[in-house]
């Protein structure tokens, strides 16, 4: 984990970070890495706790948080976007899906 | 110099940090003579259940566990064993049986029994002789020192938020580790939440029959997620815990988890089983805090742990959701939330919300739990001890109701 004044990065490997506080859109956060140059502008505002994309995901693709996946993209989430129910779903436990038990 | 809390020994060799009289009904017709007693006599706690009829032989069972675990707790100092006869009702739950269990701790048991007394009236006059008696004899135990290996400690989390997993529950989880490091005991459960982080989980299982038992257990509980036919995430997580940030049910486990720390899993128990010997033990069970606290001072914890994240509760008061389902063990609510912990200093007992705020590191925080762990097992009071009031308990019972 790494810990900047406005977010924390669970895992160097994760395409999401985690605002400490409410953050506007326009926002310029980072660096993203412990050895990186890169930031992010946010598209959007980020509610306090909330996640945000540290890079472009792709539609399928894994959320990667703890250097776990946390679930997939329903649809393609961009660099500095809200990360949250409403562009990712889970795997697990899924009884809509998977009715055969 | 190595910790150490004041506690009351118990002649089993447990200590407890509590000293209650336990009113312990073994049937349901004898819940209204029990709660009476120990309403008129201070200094007791009642167990209040929803009752042991029309029960299969496994729920059952944990009405044994649970009533025989609260009284060998280690905060109970005496049981006073309410029912109507001996030899009435199932043979799981036969108050003989209960009666020989407790006993067996070498800790006063006294037996009040409707049909020996001459009814309910008698009874109730009895039973608040004897509790009396029983709480004044309790009272003449002082507190001695004990070390960190008498000391049991179970953990929930709850209204979890994205700070869950930064800070409140790894500050719980080095705690953890400290403890099991000291010879003591801890117990971590809530099955559902371990879904989408079992692989993580089960590389700490001591053997493989206890990684292949953790397996199951979540296997078993994913199964039932599913035949609802429902996606888990409209129940588990929680709209708080939505509301907070947190998006799936793998993100929460994988926060979740983290209370546990890093110690190896010495075994998998059930519902109110005891904890055998010294170690991390998971308990496969469901993790309502009507529920949980009461299966963990079954199973021999002294203190139950309610981390707490907090941010999806709107408004500025922030209701405790439970107080005192753990019946003879006190609730310590924590936070790794400042503005939760801002909103609910009433019933917060400590915030790990400074290691968000590079205030502290997690060690630092760590360091002020354990200690004021050690307070409130020395005698200080919990938030949550200030207020009277009955949680309705829900023993975890699996059914099918008959």
């Amino acid at each position: 984990m790494f810990s900047r004044k406005e977010f924390v990065v669970m895992n160097e490997n994760d395409n999401v970070g985690i605002v400490k506080q409410p953050v506007d859109k326009g926002q310029k956060l980072g660096p993203i890495g412990e050895n990186s140059a890169e930031y992010v502008t946010l598209r959007e505002d980020i509610p306090f706790g909330f996640k945000f994309a540290l890079k472009d995901i792709k539609e399928g693709d894994e959320i990667i948080k703890f250097n776990e996946a946390i679930g997939l993209a329903t649809v393609a989430i961009a660099k500095g976007e809200l990360v949250h129910v409403h562009n990712i779903e889970g795997l697990r436990g899924r009884g809509d899906l998977d009715k055969g038990v | 110099m190595s910790r150490q809390f004041l506690g009351y020994h118990r002649p089993d060799g447990t200590v407890g940090i509590r000293n209650n009289v336990l009113v312990l009904p073994v049937q349901r017709q004898v819940n209204p003579l029990a709660k009476m007693i120990s309403e008129a006599v201070p200094g007791t706690r009642v167990f209040i259940s929803s009752g042991e009829l029309g029960r299969p032989r496994n729920d059952r069972l944990v009405l044994y566990r649970t009533l025989v675990g609260l009284g060998l707790n280690p905060n109970t100092a005496s049981i006073l064993v309410v029912g109507t006869r001996k030899e009435a009702g199932y043979d799981e739950l036969k108050a003989e049986k209960i009666i020989n269990a407790l006993s067996a701790s070498g800790k006063r048991v006294e037996v009040l029994m409707l049909s020996d007394e001459g009814g309910f009236y008698n009874s109730l006059g009895q039973g608040i002789r004897l509790a009396r008696d029983m709480v004044w004899e309790a009272s003449q135990l002082t507190r001695e020192p004990a070390g960190l290996k008498h000391l049991r400690l179970g953990v929930k989390c709850g209204m979890s938020d994205s700070t869950s997993a930064i800070c409140g529950n790894p500050t719980v989880g080095k705690v953890f580790d400290r403890l099991i490091e000291a010879g003591g005991r801890a117990v971590f459960s809530e099955t559902t939440e371990v879904i989408g982080a079992e692989h993580v989980l089960v590389r700490r299982a001591k053997n493989d029959e206890v990684g292949q038992k953790l397996l199951s257990a979540v296997e078993e509980t994913e199964r039932k997620a599913k035949e609802t036919g429902e996606d888990i995430r409209a129940t588990n997580p929680i709209p708080e815990n939505i509301a907070g940030g947190l998006s799936t049910l793998e993100e929460k486990s994988l926060g979740a988890i983290v209370k546990s720390g890093t110690s190896l899993i010495e075994d998998v128990i059930q519902y109110a089983e005891q904890m055998p010997r010294s170690g991390l033990y998971f308990m496969d069970a469901w993790m309502s805090s009507l529920s949980l606290p009461t299966g963990y001072a079954a199973s021999g914890a002294q203190l139950f742990m309610y981390q707490m994240g907090g941010q999806g509760i709107p408004g500025r008061e922030f209701p405790a959701p439970a107080v005192s389902s753990g019946i003879v063990i006190p609730i310590m609510y924590l936070t790794g939330n400042s503005n939760t912990y801002d909103r609910a200093r009433d019933i917060i007992d400590f915030s790990s919300g400074p290691v968000l705020e590079d205030l502290e590191t997690l060690d630092e925080a760590a360091d002020r739990l354990l200690d004021w762990i050690l307070k409130v097992a020395s005698g200080a009071k919990t938030r949550a001890e200030t207020i009277r009031f009955y949680d309705p308990v829900e023993l975890y019972l699996q059914g099918p109701s008959l």
